[in-house]
C-alpha cells in the first residue's frame, strides 16, 4: 500500500461545483479509472481519497491536491495521470503525483489571485476603496457562530502579504490569507465588506495560487 | 462553454453547477462543421432533466450522426432565469453556450402535464415566438414527443409537429426532410405538410378542430391530405435498437445520478389506470446478452458503479434469474451494484433480493395502490392481500423493518369501505411484523402510507371517468387518517390540487391554449413545484379564458363522445378499453398479456410478447 498526492488544477466549468460534488467527481474518476485504488472497508466500500484543504464554490485551484492510497507500489506517474484525466472533466486536470510529504494539518496560509471589477464604480474608486480597507487598524466583520450569536471578528491579524493594481480592466489583488483547520478566512469576506458599507456588487475572478505552512514554505 | 455574460450572473444564483455544461461525456462539436443542430429542451431543471432515460439515448443517437449536434437545455431555476430577464440573456443550450434561436430543431420532451408552462417560457426566454404561426421561415422547428403528447393539444397553437411514440427512427426521418426542404429553399409550411406524410408525426396545424355547443367536440378534419389517424411509431426489435454506450456524467447531484439500463418496453399487466402500460404496448424484451453487454459498457465508460435495470416493471422480465447471474459475473468483482426500481409485490422473491442491491436495508417500497381486493380488481391491479403479507414477511425475516407503501385515492366507484382498507392494510403489515419469528430483535416497524389522488388519462379505460371532487378527495385523507390507530404507521398524501390541474391538461383540448399563452404572460412556471405551483392563481387564469376547468377534470365522458385525442392512435383499439371500463365496473379481471391475449390490437405490430410462447399454450 502507498499514499501518493495527486496534484491538480480546477478550472473552467469545474469551477462551479462545489466541494461535495468534486469529491464525487474524483471518487468516480478513481472508479473510472480501474488504478488499483485502495477502497474503504466499511459496510459501504469506496475509494479512499481525502482534500488538503477545500476550495470554494466559484474559485480556480492551479495546485489543488488530494491524496489517495494505491494498493500497487509500481505504477509510474505518467499512468495515473493518464489514467486518471482520460476519466475527468477537462476542467479538471492532473499534472503531478508525489509523496504526500507534508501533512494537510499544517497548512496555515494561503495565496489568492483576484480580479474585481464594479459595474457602478470605477476602477480608480474600487481601487481606493480597498487601499482604504487595508489601512485600517482592524477590519472588522460580523459572522454567526453555529448558535446563531452574532459575533464581531477582526480580520486584520490573518491577512499577509498582498499587492494591490488597478489594472486596465480590474483591480488586481494577491494576497496571503490565514487557511487551514484552524483559523480559515475565505477572501470574498473582504469584498463583502465593501459591499455592505458601500452599497455596490463587486464582480470577482479568484485563483487559489498555493498553499503554504506555517514557515510560509509551499505545500508539498 | 460558458457564454462571458452567463458567467457574470453565476456567483450570484444557487447551484451554478446547472448552467456550465464541461461534463465528462458531453459532445462538443465545430459547429461550422455540421449541418443540423437540434436543443434538446427538458422543460425542468438539470437535476431532473439529467435523470431521464429518453433524453440520454436520443442525444447519443442524434450526436452519433457527424453532420448532427445535438444540444442539451434545461429550464433555469426562478433565481437564475430573473437574472436572465434582468440581463436580457436568452435561454442557452449547455455545450456550445448559444442561444435556442440559432437551432434548426427545439425539441421538448413532454414527461409531466404540469410542466407545459415550462414549454412556453422556455420558447420565451429564448427569444422564440411562442406561437406556430407567428414563426413563418424554416427554422426553429418546435417539436415534441414522450407520454404527454398522447393528447398533445393544450399546446397545440405553440409546437409545430410532434412525435407520436417512440423517437428513434421518426426523429432522423424527420431531420432528413428539413434538410432536404432547405435544400430545395422550400417553405415551413410545405416542410410540415410533408412531414405530416411520415409515420408517426402530427402536425397540429394540420387539424381542424369544431366543437359542438355543449363545447364537446364535434370533428378533427384533416388538412392538406393529412392522415386522419396517425399512428404511433415504436422500434420493432429491441436488440438492434441504438442504445448508448456511454452517458454524460453530471457533476452535481442528480435525482438519479447512475447508469442505466432499459431492459423491456412496454407491460405485460393491463392495470386501468396506468397510461404508461397502454400507450408502451405490445412489450418487447432485450436479449439477456444484449443487456449484459450494454450493462458492462455504460459502467466502463462512466465510472458508474451503480446501474439501474429499468422498465415498467423489471421483476417481469421474463429471465429475470438469469440477467442477474450473468451480470453479477462481473459487477462483484468490479464493485458494481445491480438495482432494480420498479418491484412488483409478487416479484419479491428470494432469488432477486440476493442479487440486488436493494435500496439497501432502510426502507422497501411497494404500490398495492388500492386497499381492498375489490378495489385492487377494479383497477386490475391483481395483487393479492397475502401475496402482499407474503411479501413483508420475507422482508422483515431479512432484516428489513420499513416499509412504504403506495396507494391512489379517488378510483373511479371507490367506497368509504375501500378508502378505509388502505389504513387496514398499514395495520396488517404491522402485525405481519409482529408475527415474523426472525424479525430484527430490538427494532421497531414502520409503515408509511402514501396515496396520491387519481387522474383519468387518455389511452386508458379510464379515460372516459371523472376525476373525483377536491372536497371528496380532502374527505378520504381525513378518513383515513381517522382510521389510523397506530403510532408507527405515517401517512402521507399528495397535495390533491395539482392533480387537479393534471386532470385538466391530460384531457384537455385546443381551447386551453389560450389559458397557456395567459399564464405565460402572467409568468407562470414550474407549476410542478410547491414552490410555484398555486391553484388559487390557475383557477382565476380559468375565469379570465371564461374556460371552466371542471370540464375537463371532473365529467364524465360517453363512450361515444369524440375525444379531444381521437386523432391519435396507439395501437390499442377503442374497444378493447371500452369493454376494460365495462369490466372494471364489473369488478372483473383481465389476464396479463402473458397469461392470455386480450386482443388489445397491438398484435398489429407482430411483434413481442404478442408472439411469445405462451406457457400454457405448448
Amino acid at each position: 500500500m502507498k499514499s501518493v498526492r495527486i496534484w491538480f488544477k480546477k478550472d473552467g466549468a469545474t469551477r462551479y461545483i462545489s466541494h461535495l460534488d468534486l469529491n464525487r467527481v474524483m471518487t468516480r474518476a478513481l472508479q473510472h479509472s480501474r488504478l488499483p485504488i485502495w477502497h474503504t472497508e466499511g459496510f459501504n466500500p469506496h475509494p479512499f481519497l481525502t482534500f488538503a484543504l477545500p476550495l470554494s464554490l466559484g474559485f480556480r485551484g492551479v495546485r489543488e491536491c488530494m491524496d489517495i492510497k494505491l494498493t500497487e507500489d509500481n505504477i509510474c506517474e505518467k499512468e495515473i495521470i493518464d489514467k486518471l484525466n482520460a476519466s475527468l472533466p477537462v476542467g479538471i486536470r492532473i499534472f503531478k503525483v508525489t509523496d504526500p510529504i507534508m501533512k494537510a494539518g499544517k497548512i496555515t496560509y494561503a495565496k489568492f489571485h483576484m480580479k474585481m471589477t464594479c459595474d457602478t464604480i470605477t476602477l480608480e474608486e474600487l481601487f481606493f476603496l480597498f487601499r482604504n480597507l487595508f489601512a485600517r487598524e482592524t477590519i472588522e466583520i460580523e459572522k454567526k457562530n453555529k448558535k446563531g450569536v452574532v459575533k464581531t471578528l477582526d480580520l486584520k491579524p490573518d491577512i499577509g502579504e498582498y499587492t494591490l493594481e488597478k489594472t486596465n480592466n480590474d483591480v488586481t489583488l494577491e494576497i496571503i490569507l490565514s487557511a487551514g483547520s484552524v483559523q480559515n478566512v475565505n477572501p470574498t469576506l473582504l469584498i463583502a465588506i465593501l459591499e455592505k458599507e458601500n452599497n455596490i456588487e463587486i464582480n470577482y475572478d479568484i485563483t487559489r495560487m498555493d498553499l503554504y505552512n506555517e514557515e510560509m514554505k509551499a505545500f508539498v | 462553454m460558458i457564454n462571458k455574460e452567463v458567467e457574470k450572473l453565476l456567483l450570484k444564483v444557487q447551484k451554478p453547477g446547472r448552467y456550465v455544461g464541461g461534463e465528462m461525456n458531453s459532445i462538443v462539436k465545430d459547429k461550422n462543421k455540421v449541418n443540423l443542430r437540434f436543443a434538446f429542451c427538458f422543460p425542468d431543471t438539470y437535476e431532473v432533466g439529467m435523470s431521464h432515460l429518453g433524453m440520454k439515448i436520443l442525444y447519443s443517437l442524434f450526436n452519433s450522426f457527424e453532420d448532427i449536434w445535438c444540444e442539451r437545455v434545461f429550464a433555469p431555476w426562478v433565481d437564475m432565469e430573473a437574472l436572465m430577464r434582468q440581463n436580457h440573456i436568452p435561454l442557452f443550450a449547455l455545450e456550445s453556450g448559444d442561444p435556442i434561436s440559432e437551432f434548426d430543431f427545439i425539441g421538448f420532451t413532454l414527461q409531466y402535464e404540469l410542466s407545459f408552462t415550462n414549454i412556453l417560457n422556455m420558447l420565451q426566454l429564448g427569444n422564440i415566438p411562442v406561437k406556430s404561426k407567428d414563426r413563418t421561415e424554416l427554422k426553429n422547428i418546435v417539436c415534441a414527443g414522450g407520454p404527454c403528447a398522447c393528447n398533445p393539444e393544450p399546446i397545440a397553437d405553440f409546437i409545430d409537429l410532434f412525435f407520436i411514440g417512440e423517437g428513434e427512427e421518426v426523429d432522423l426521418e424527420v431531420m432528413d426532410l428539413y434538410r432536404q426542404c432547405k435544400k430545395n429553399n422550400e417553405t415551413k409550411q410545405e416542410f410540415l405538410i410533408k412531414a405530416s406524410q411520415i409515420k408517426g408525426v402530427y402536425v397540429p396545424s394540420l387539424y381542424e378542430v369544431t366543437y359542438n355547443e355543449d363545447y364537446t367536440i364535434k370533428a378533427i378534419t384533416p388538412l392538406h391530405n393529412a392522415p386522419p389517424k396517425v399512428e404511433k411509431r415504436l422500434m420493432t426489435n429491441m436488440d438492434k435498437s441504438y442504445y448508448p454506450e456511454n452517458f454524460v456524467v453530471p457533476m452535481i447531484e442528480i435525482v438519479h445520478d447512475r447508469a442505466m439500463e432499459e431492459i423491456f418496453r412496454g407491460c405485460i399487466r393491463g392495470c386501468r389506470f396506468c397510461q404508461a402500460g397502454f400507450l408502451y404496448r405490445p412489450v418487447r424484451e432485450k436479449s439477456v446478452e444484449v443487456i449484459n453487454e450494454q450493462c458492462h459498457t455504460l459502467c466502463n465508460n462512466t465510472g458508474y458503479d451503480e446501474v439501474s435495470l429499468s422498465s415498467l416493471s423489471s421483476s417481469d422480465y421474463t429471465q429475470i434469474g438469469g440477467l442477474l447471474t450473468q451480470l453479477n459475473e462481473w459487477a462483484k468483482e468490479e464493485q458494481v451494484s445491480i438495482s432494480l426500481p420498479s418491484l412488483r409485490v409478487d416479484g419479491f422473491d428470494d432469488e432477486i433480493i440476493s442479487k440486488i442491491k436493494t435500496v439497501r436495508k432502510s426502507g422497501l417500497t411497494f404500490a398495492p395502490e388500492a386497499g381492498t381486493q375489490r378495489m385492487r380488481d377494479v383497477i386490475n391491479k391483481n395483487v393479492r392481500e397475502d401475496e402482499l403479507m407474503q411479501t413483508c414477511s420475507k422482508a422483515f425475516n431479512n432484516g428489513w423493518t420499513k416499509v412504504k407503501l403506495y396507494f391512489m385515492i379517488g378510483l373511479p366507484t371507490e367506497t368509504d369501505e375501500d378508502v378505509q382498507g388502505i389504513a387496514e392494510l398499514g395495520q396488517k403489515v404491522i402485525n405481519t411484523f409482529y408475527s415474523c419469528e426472525n424479525r430484527p430483535k430490538g427494532k421497531a416497524v414502520s409503515v408509511t402510507l402514501s396515496t396520491s389522488s387519481f387522474v383519468p388519462k387518455p389511452f386508458t379505460p379510464f379515460q372516459w371517468e371523472p376525476q373525483d371532487s377536491e372536497e371528496s378527495l380532502k374527505a378520504k385523507q381525513k378518513l383515513i387518517k381517522e382510521s389510523i390507530h397506530s403510532r408507527k404507521i405515517t401517512y402521507n398524501y399528495h397535495d390533491s390540487s395539482t392533480s387537479f390541474l393534471e386532470a385538466v391538461f391530460a384531457r384537455g383540448d385546443r381551447r386551453l391554449c389560450k389559458v397557456m399563452e395567459l399564464a405565460l404572460e402572467k409568468g407562470f412556471h414550474f407549476d410542478g413545484w410547491g414552490e410555484c405551483f398555486s391553484l388559487e392563481k390557475w383557477l382565476k387564469l380559468f375565469k379570465e379564458c371564461g374556460i371552466d376547468p371542471h370540464f375537463y377534470a371532473n365529467r364524465k365522458r360517453s363512450f361515444d363522445e369524440v375525444l379531444a385525442w381521437e386523432h391519435l392512435d396507439y395501437g390499442v383499439s377503442k374497444e378493447f378499453l371500452i369493454k376494460e371500463c365495462k369490466k372494471a365496473y364489473a369488478s372483473q379481471t383481465t389476464e396479463n398479456c402473458r397469461q392470455k391475449c386480450s386482443n388489445c390490437g397491438a398484435n398489429k405490430w407482430k411483434v413481442g410478447v404478442c408472439f411469445e410462447k405462451r406457457k400454457n399454450m405448448v
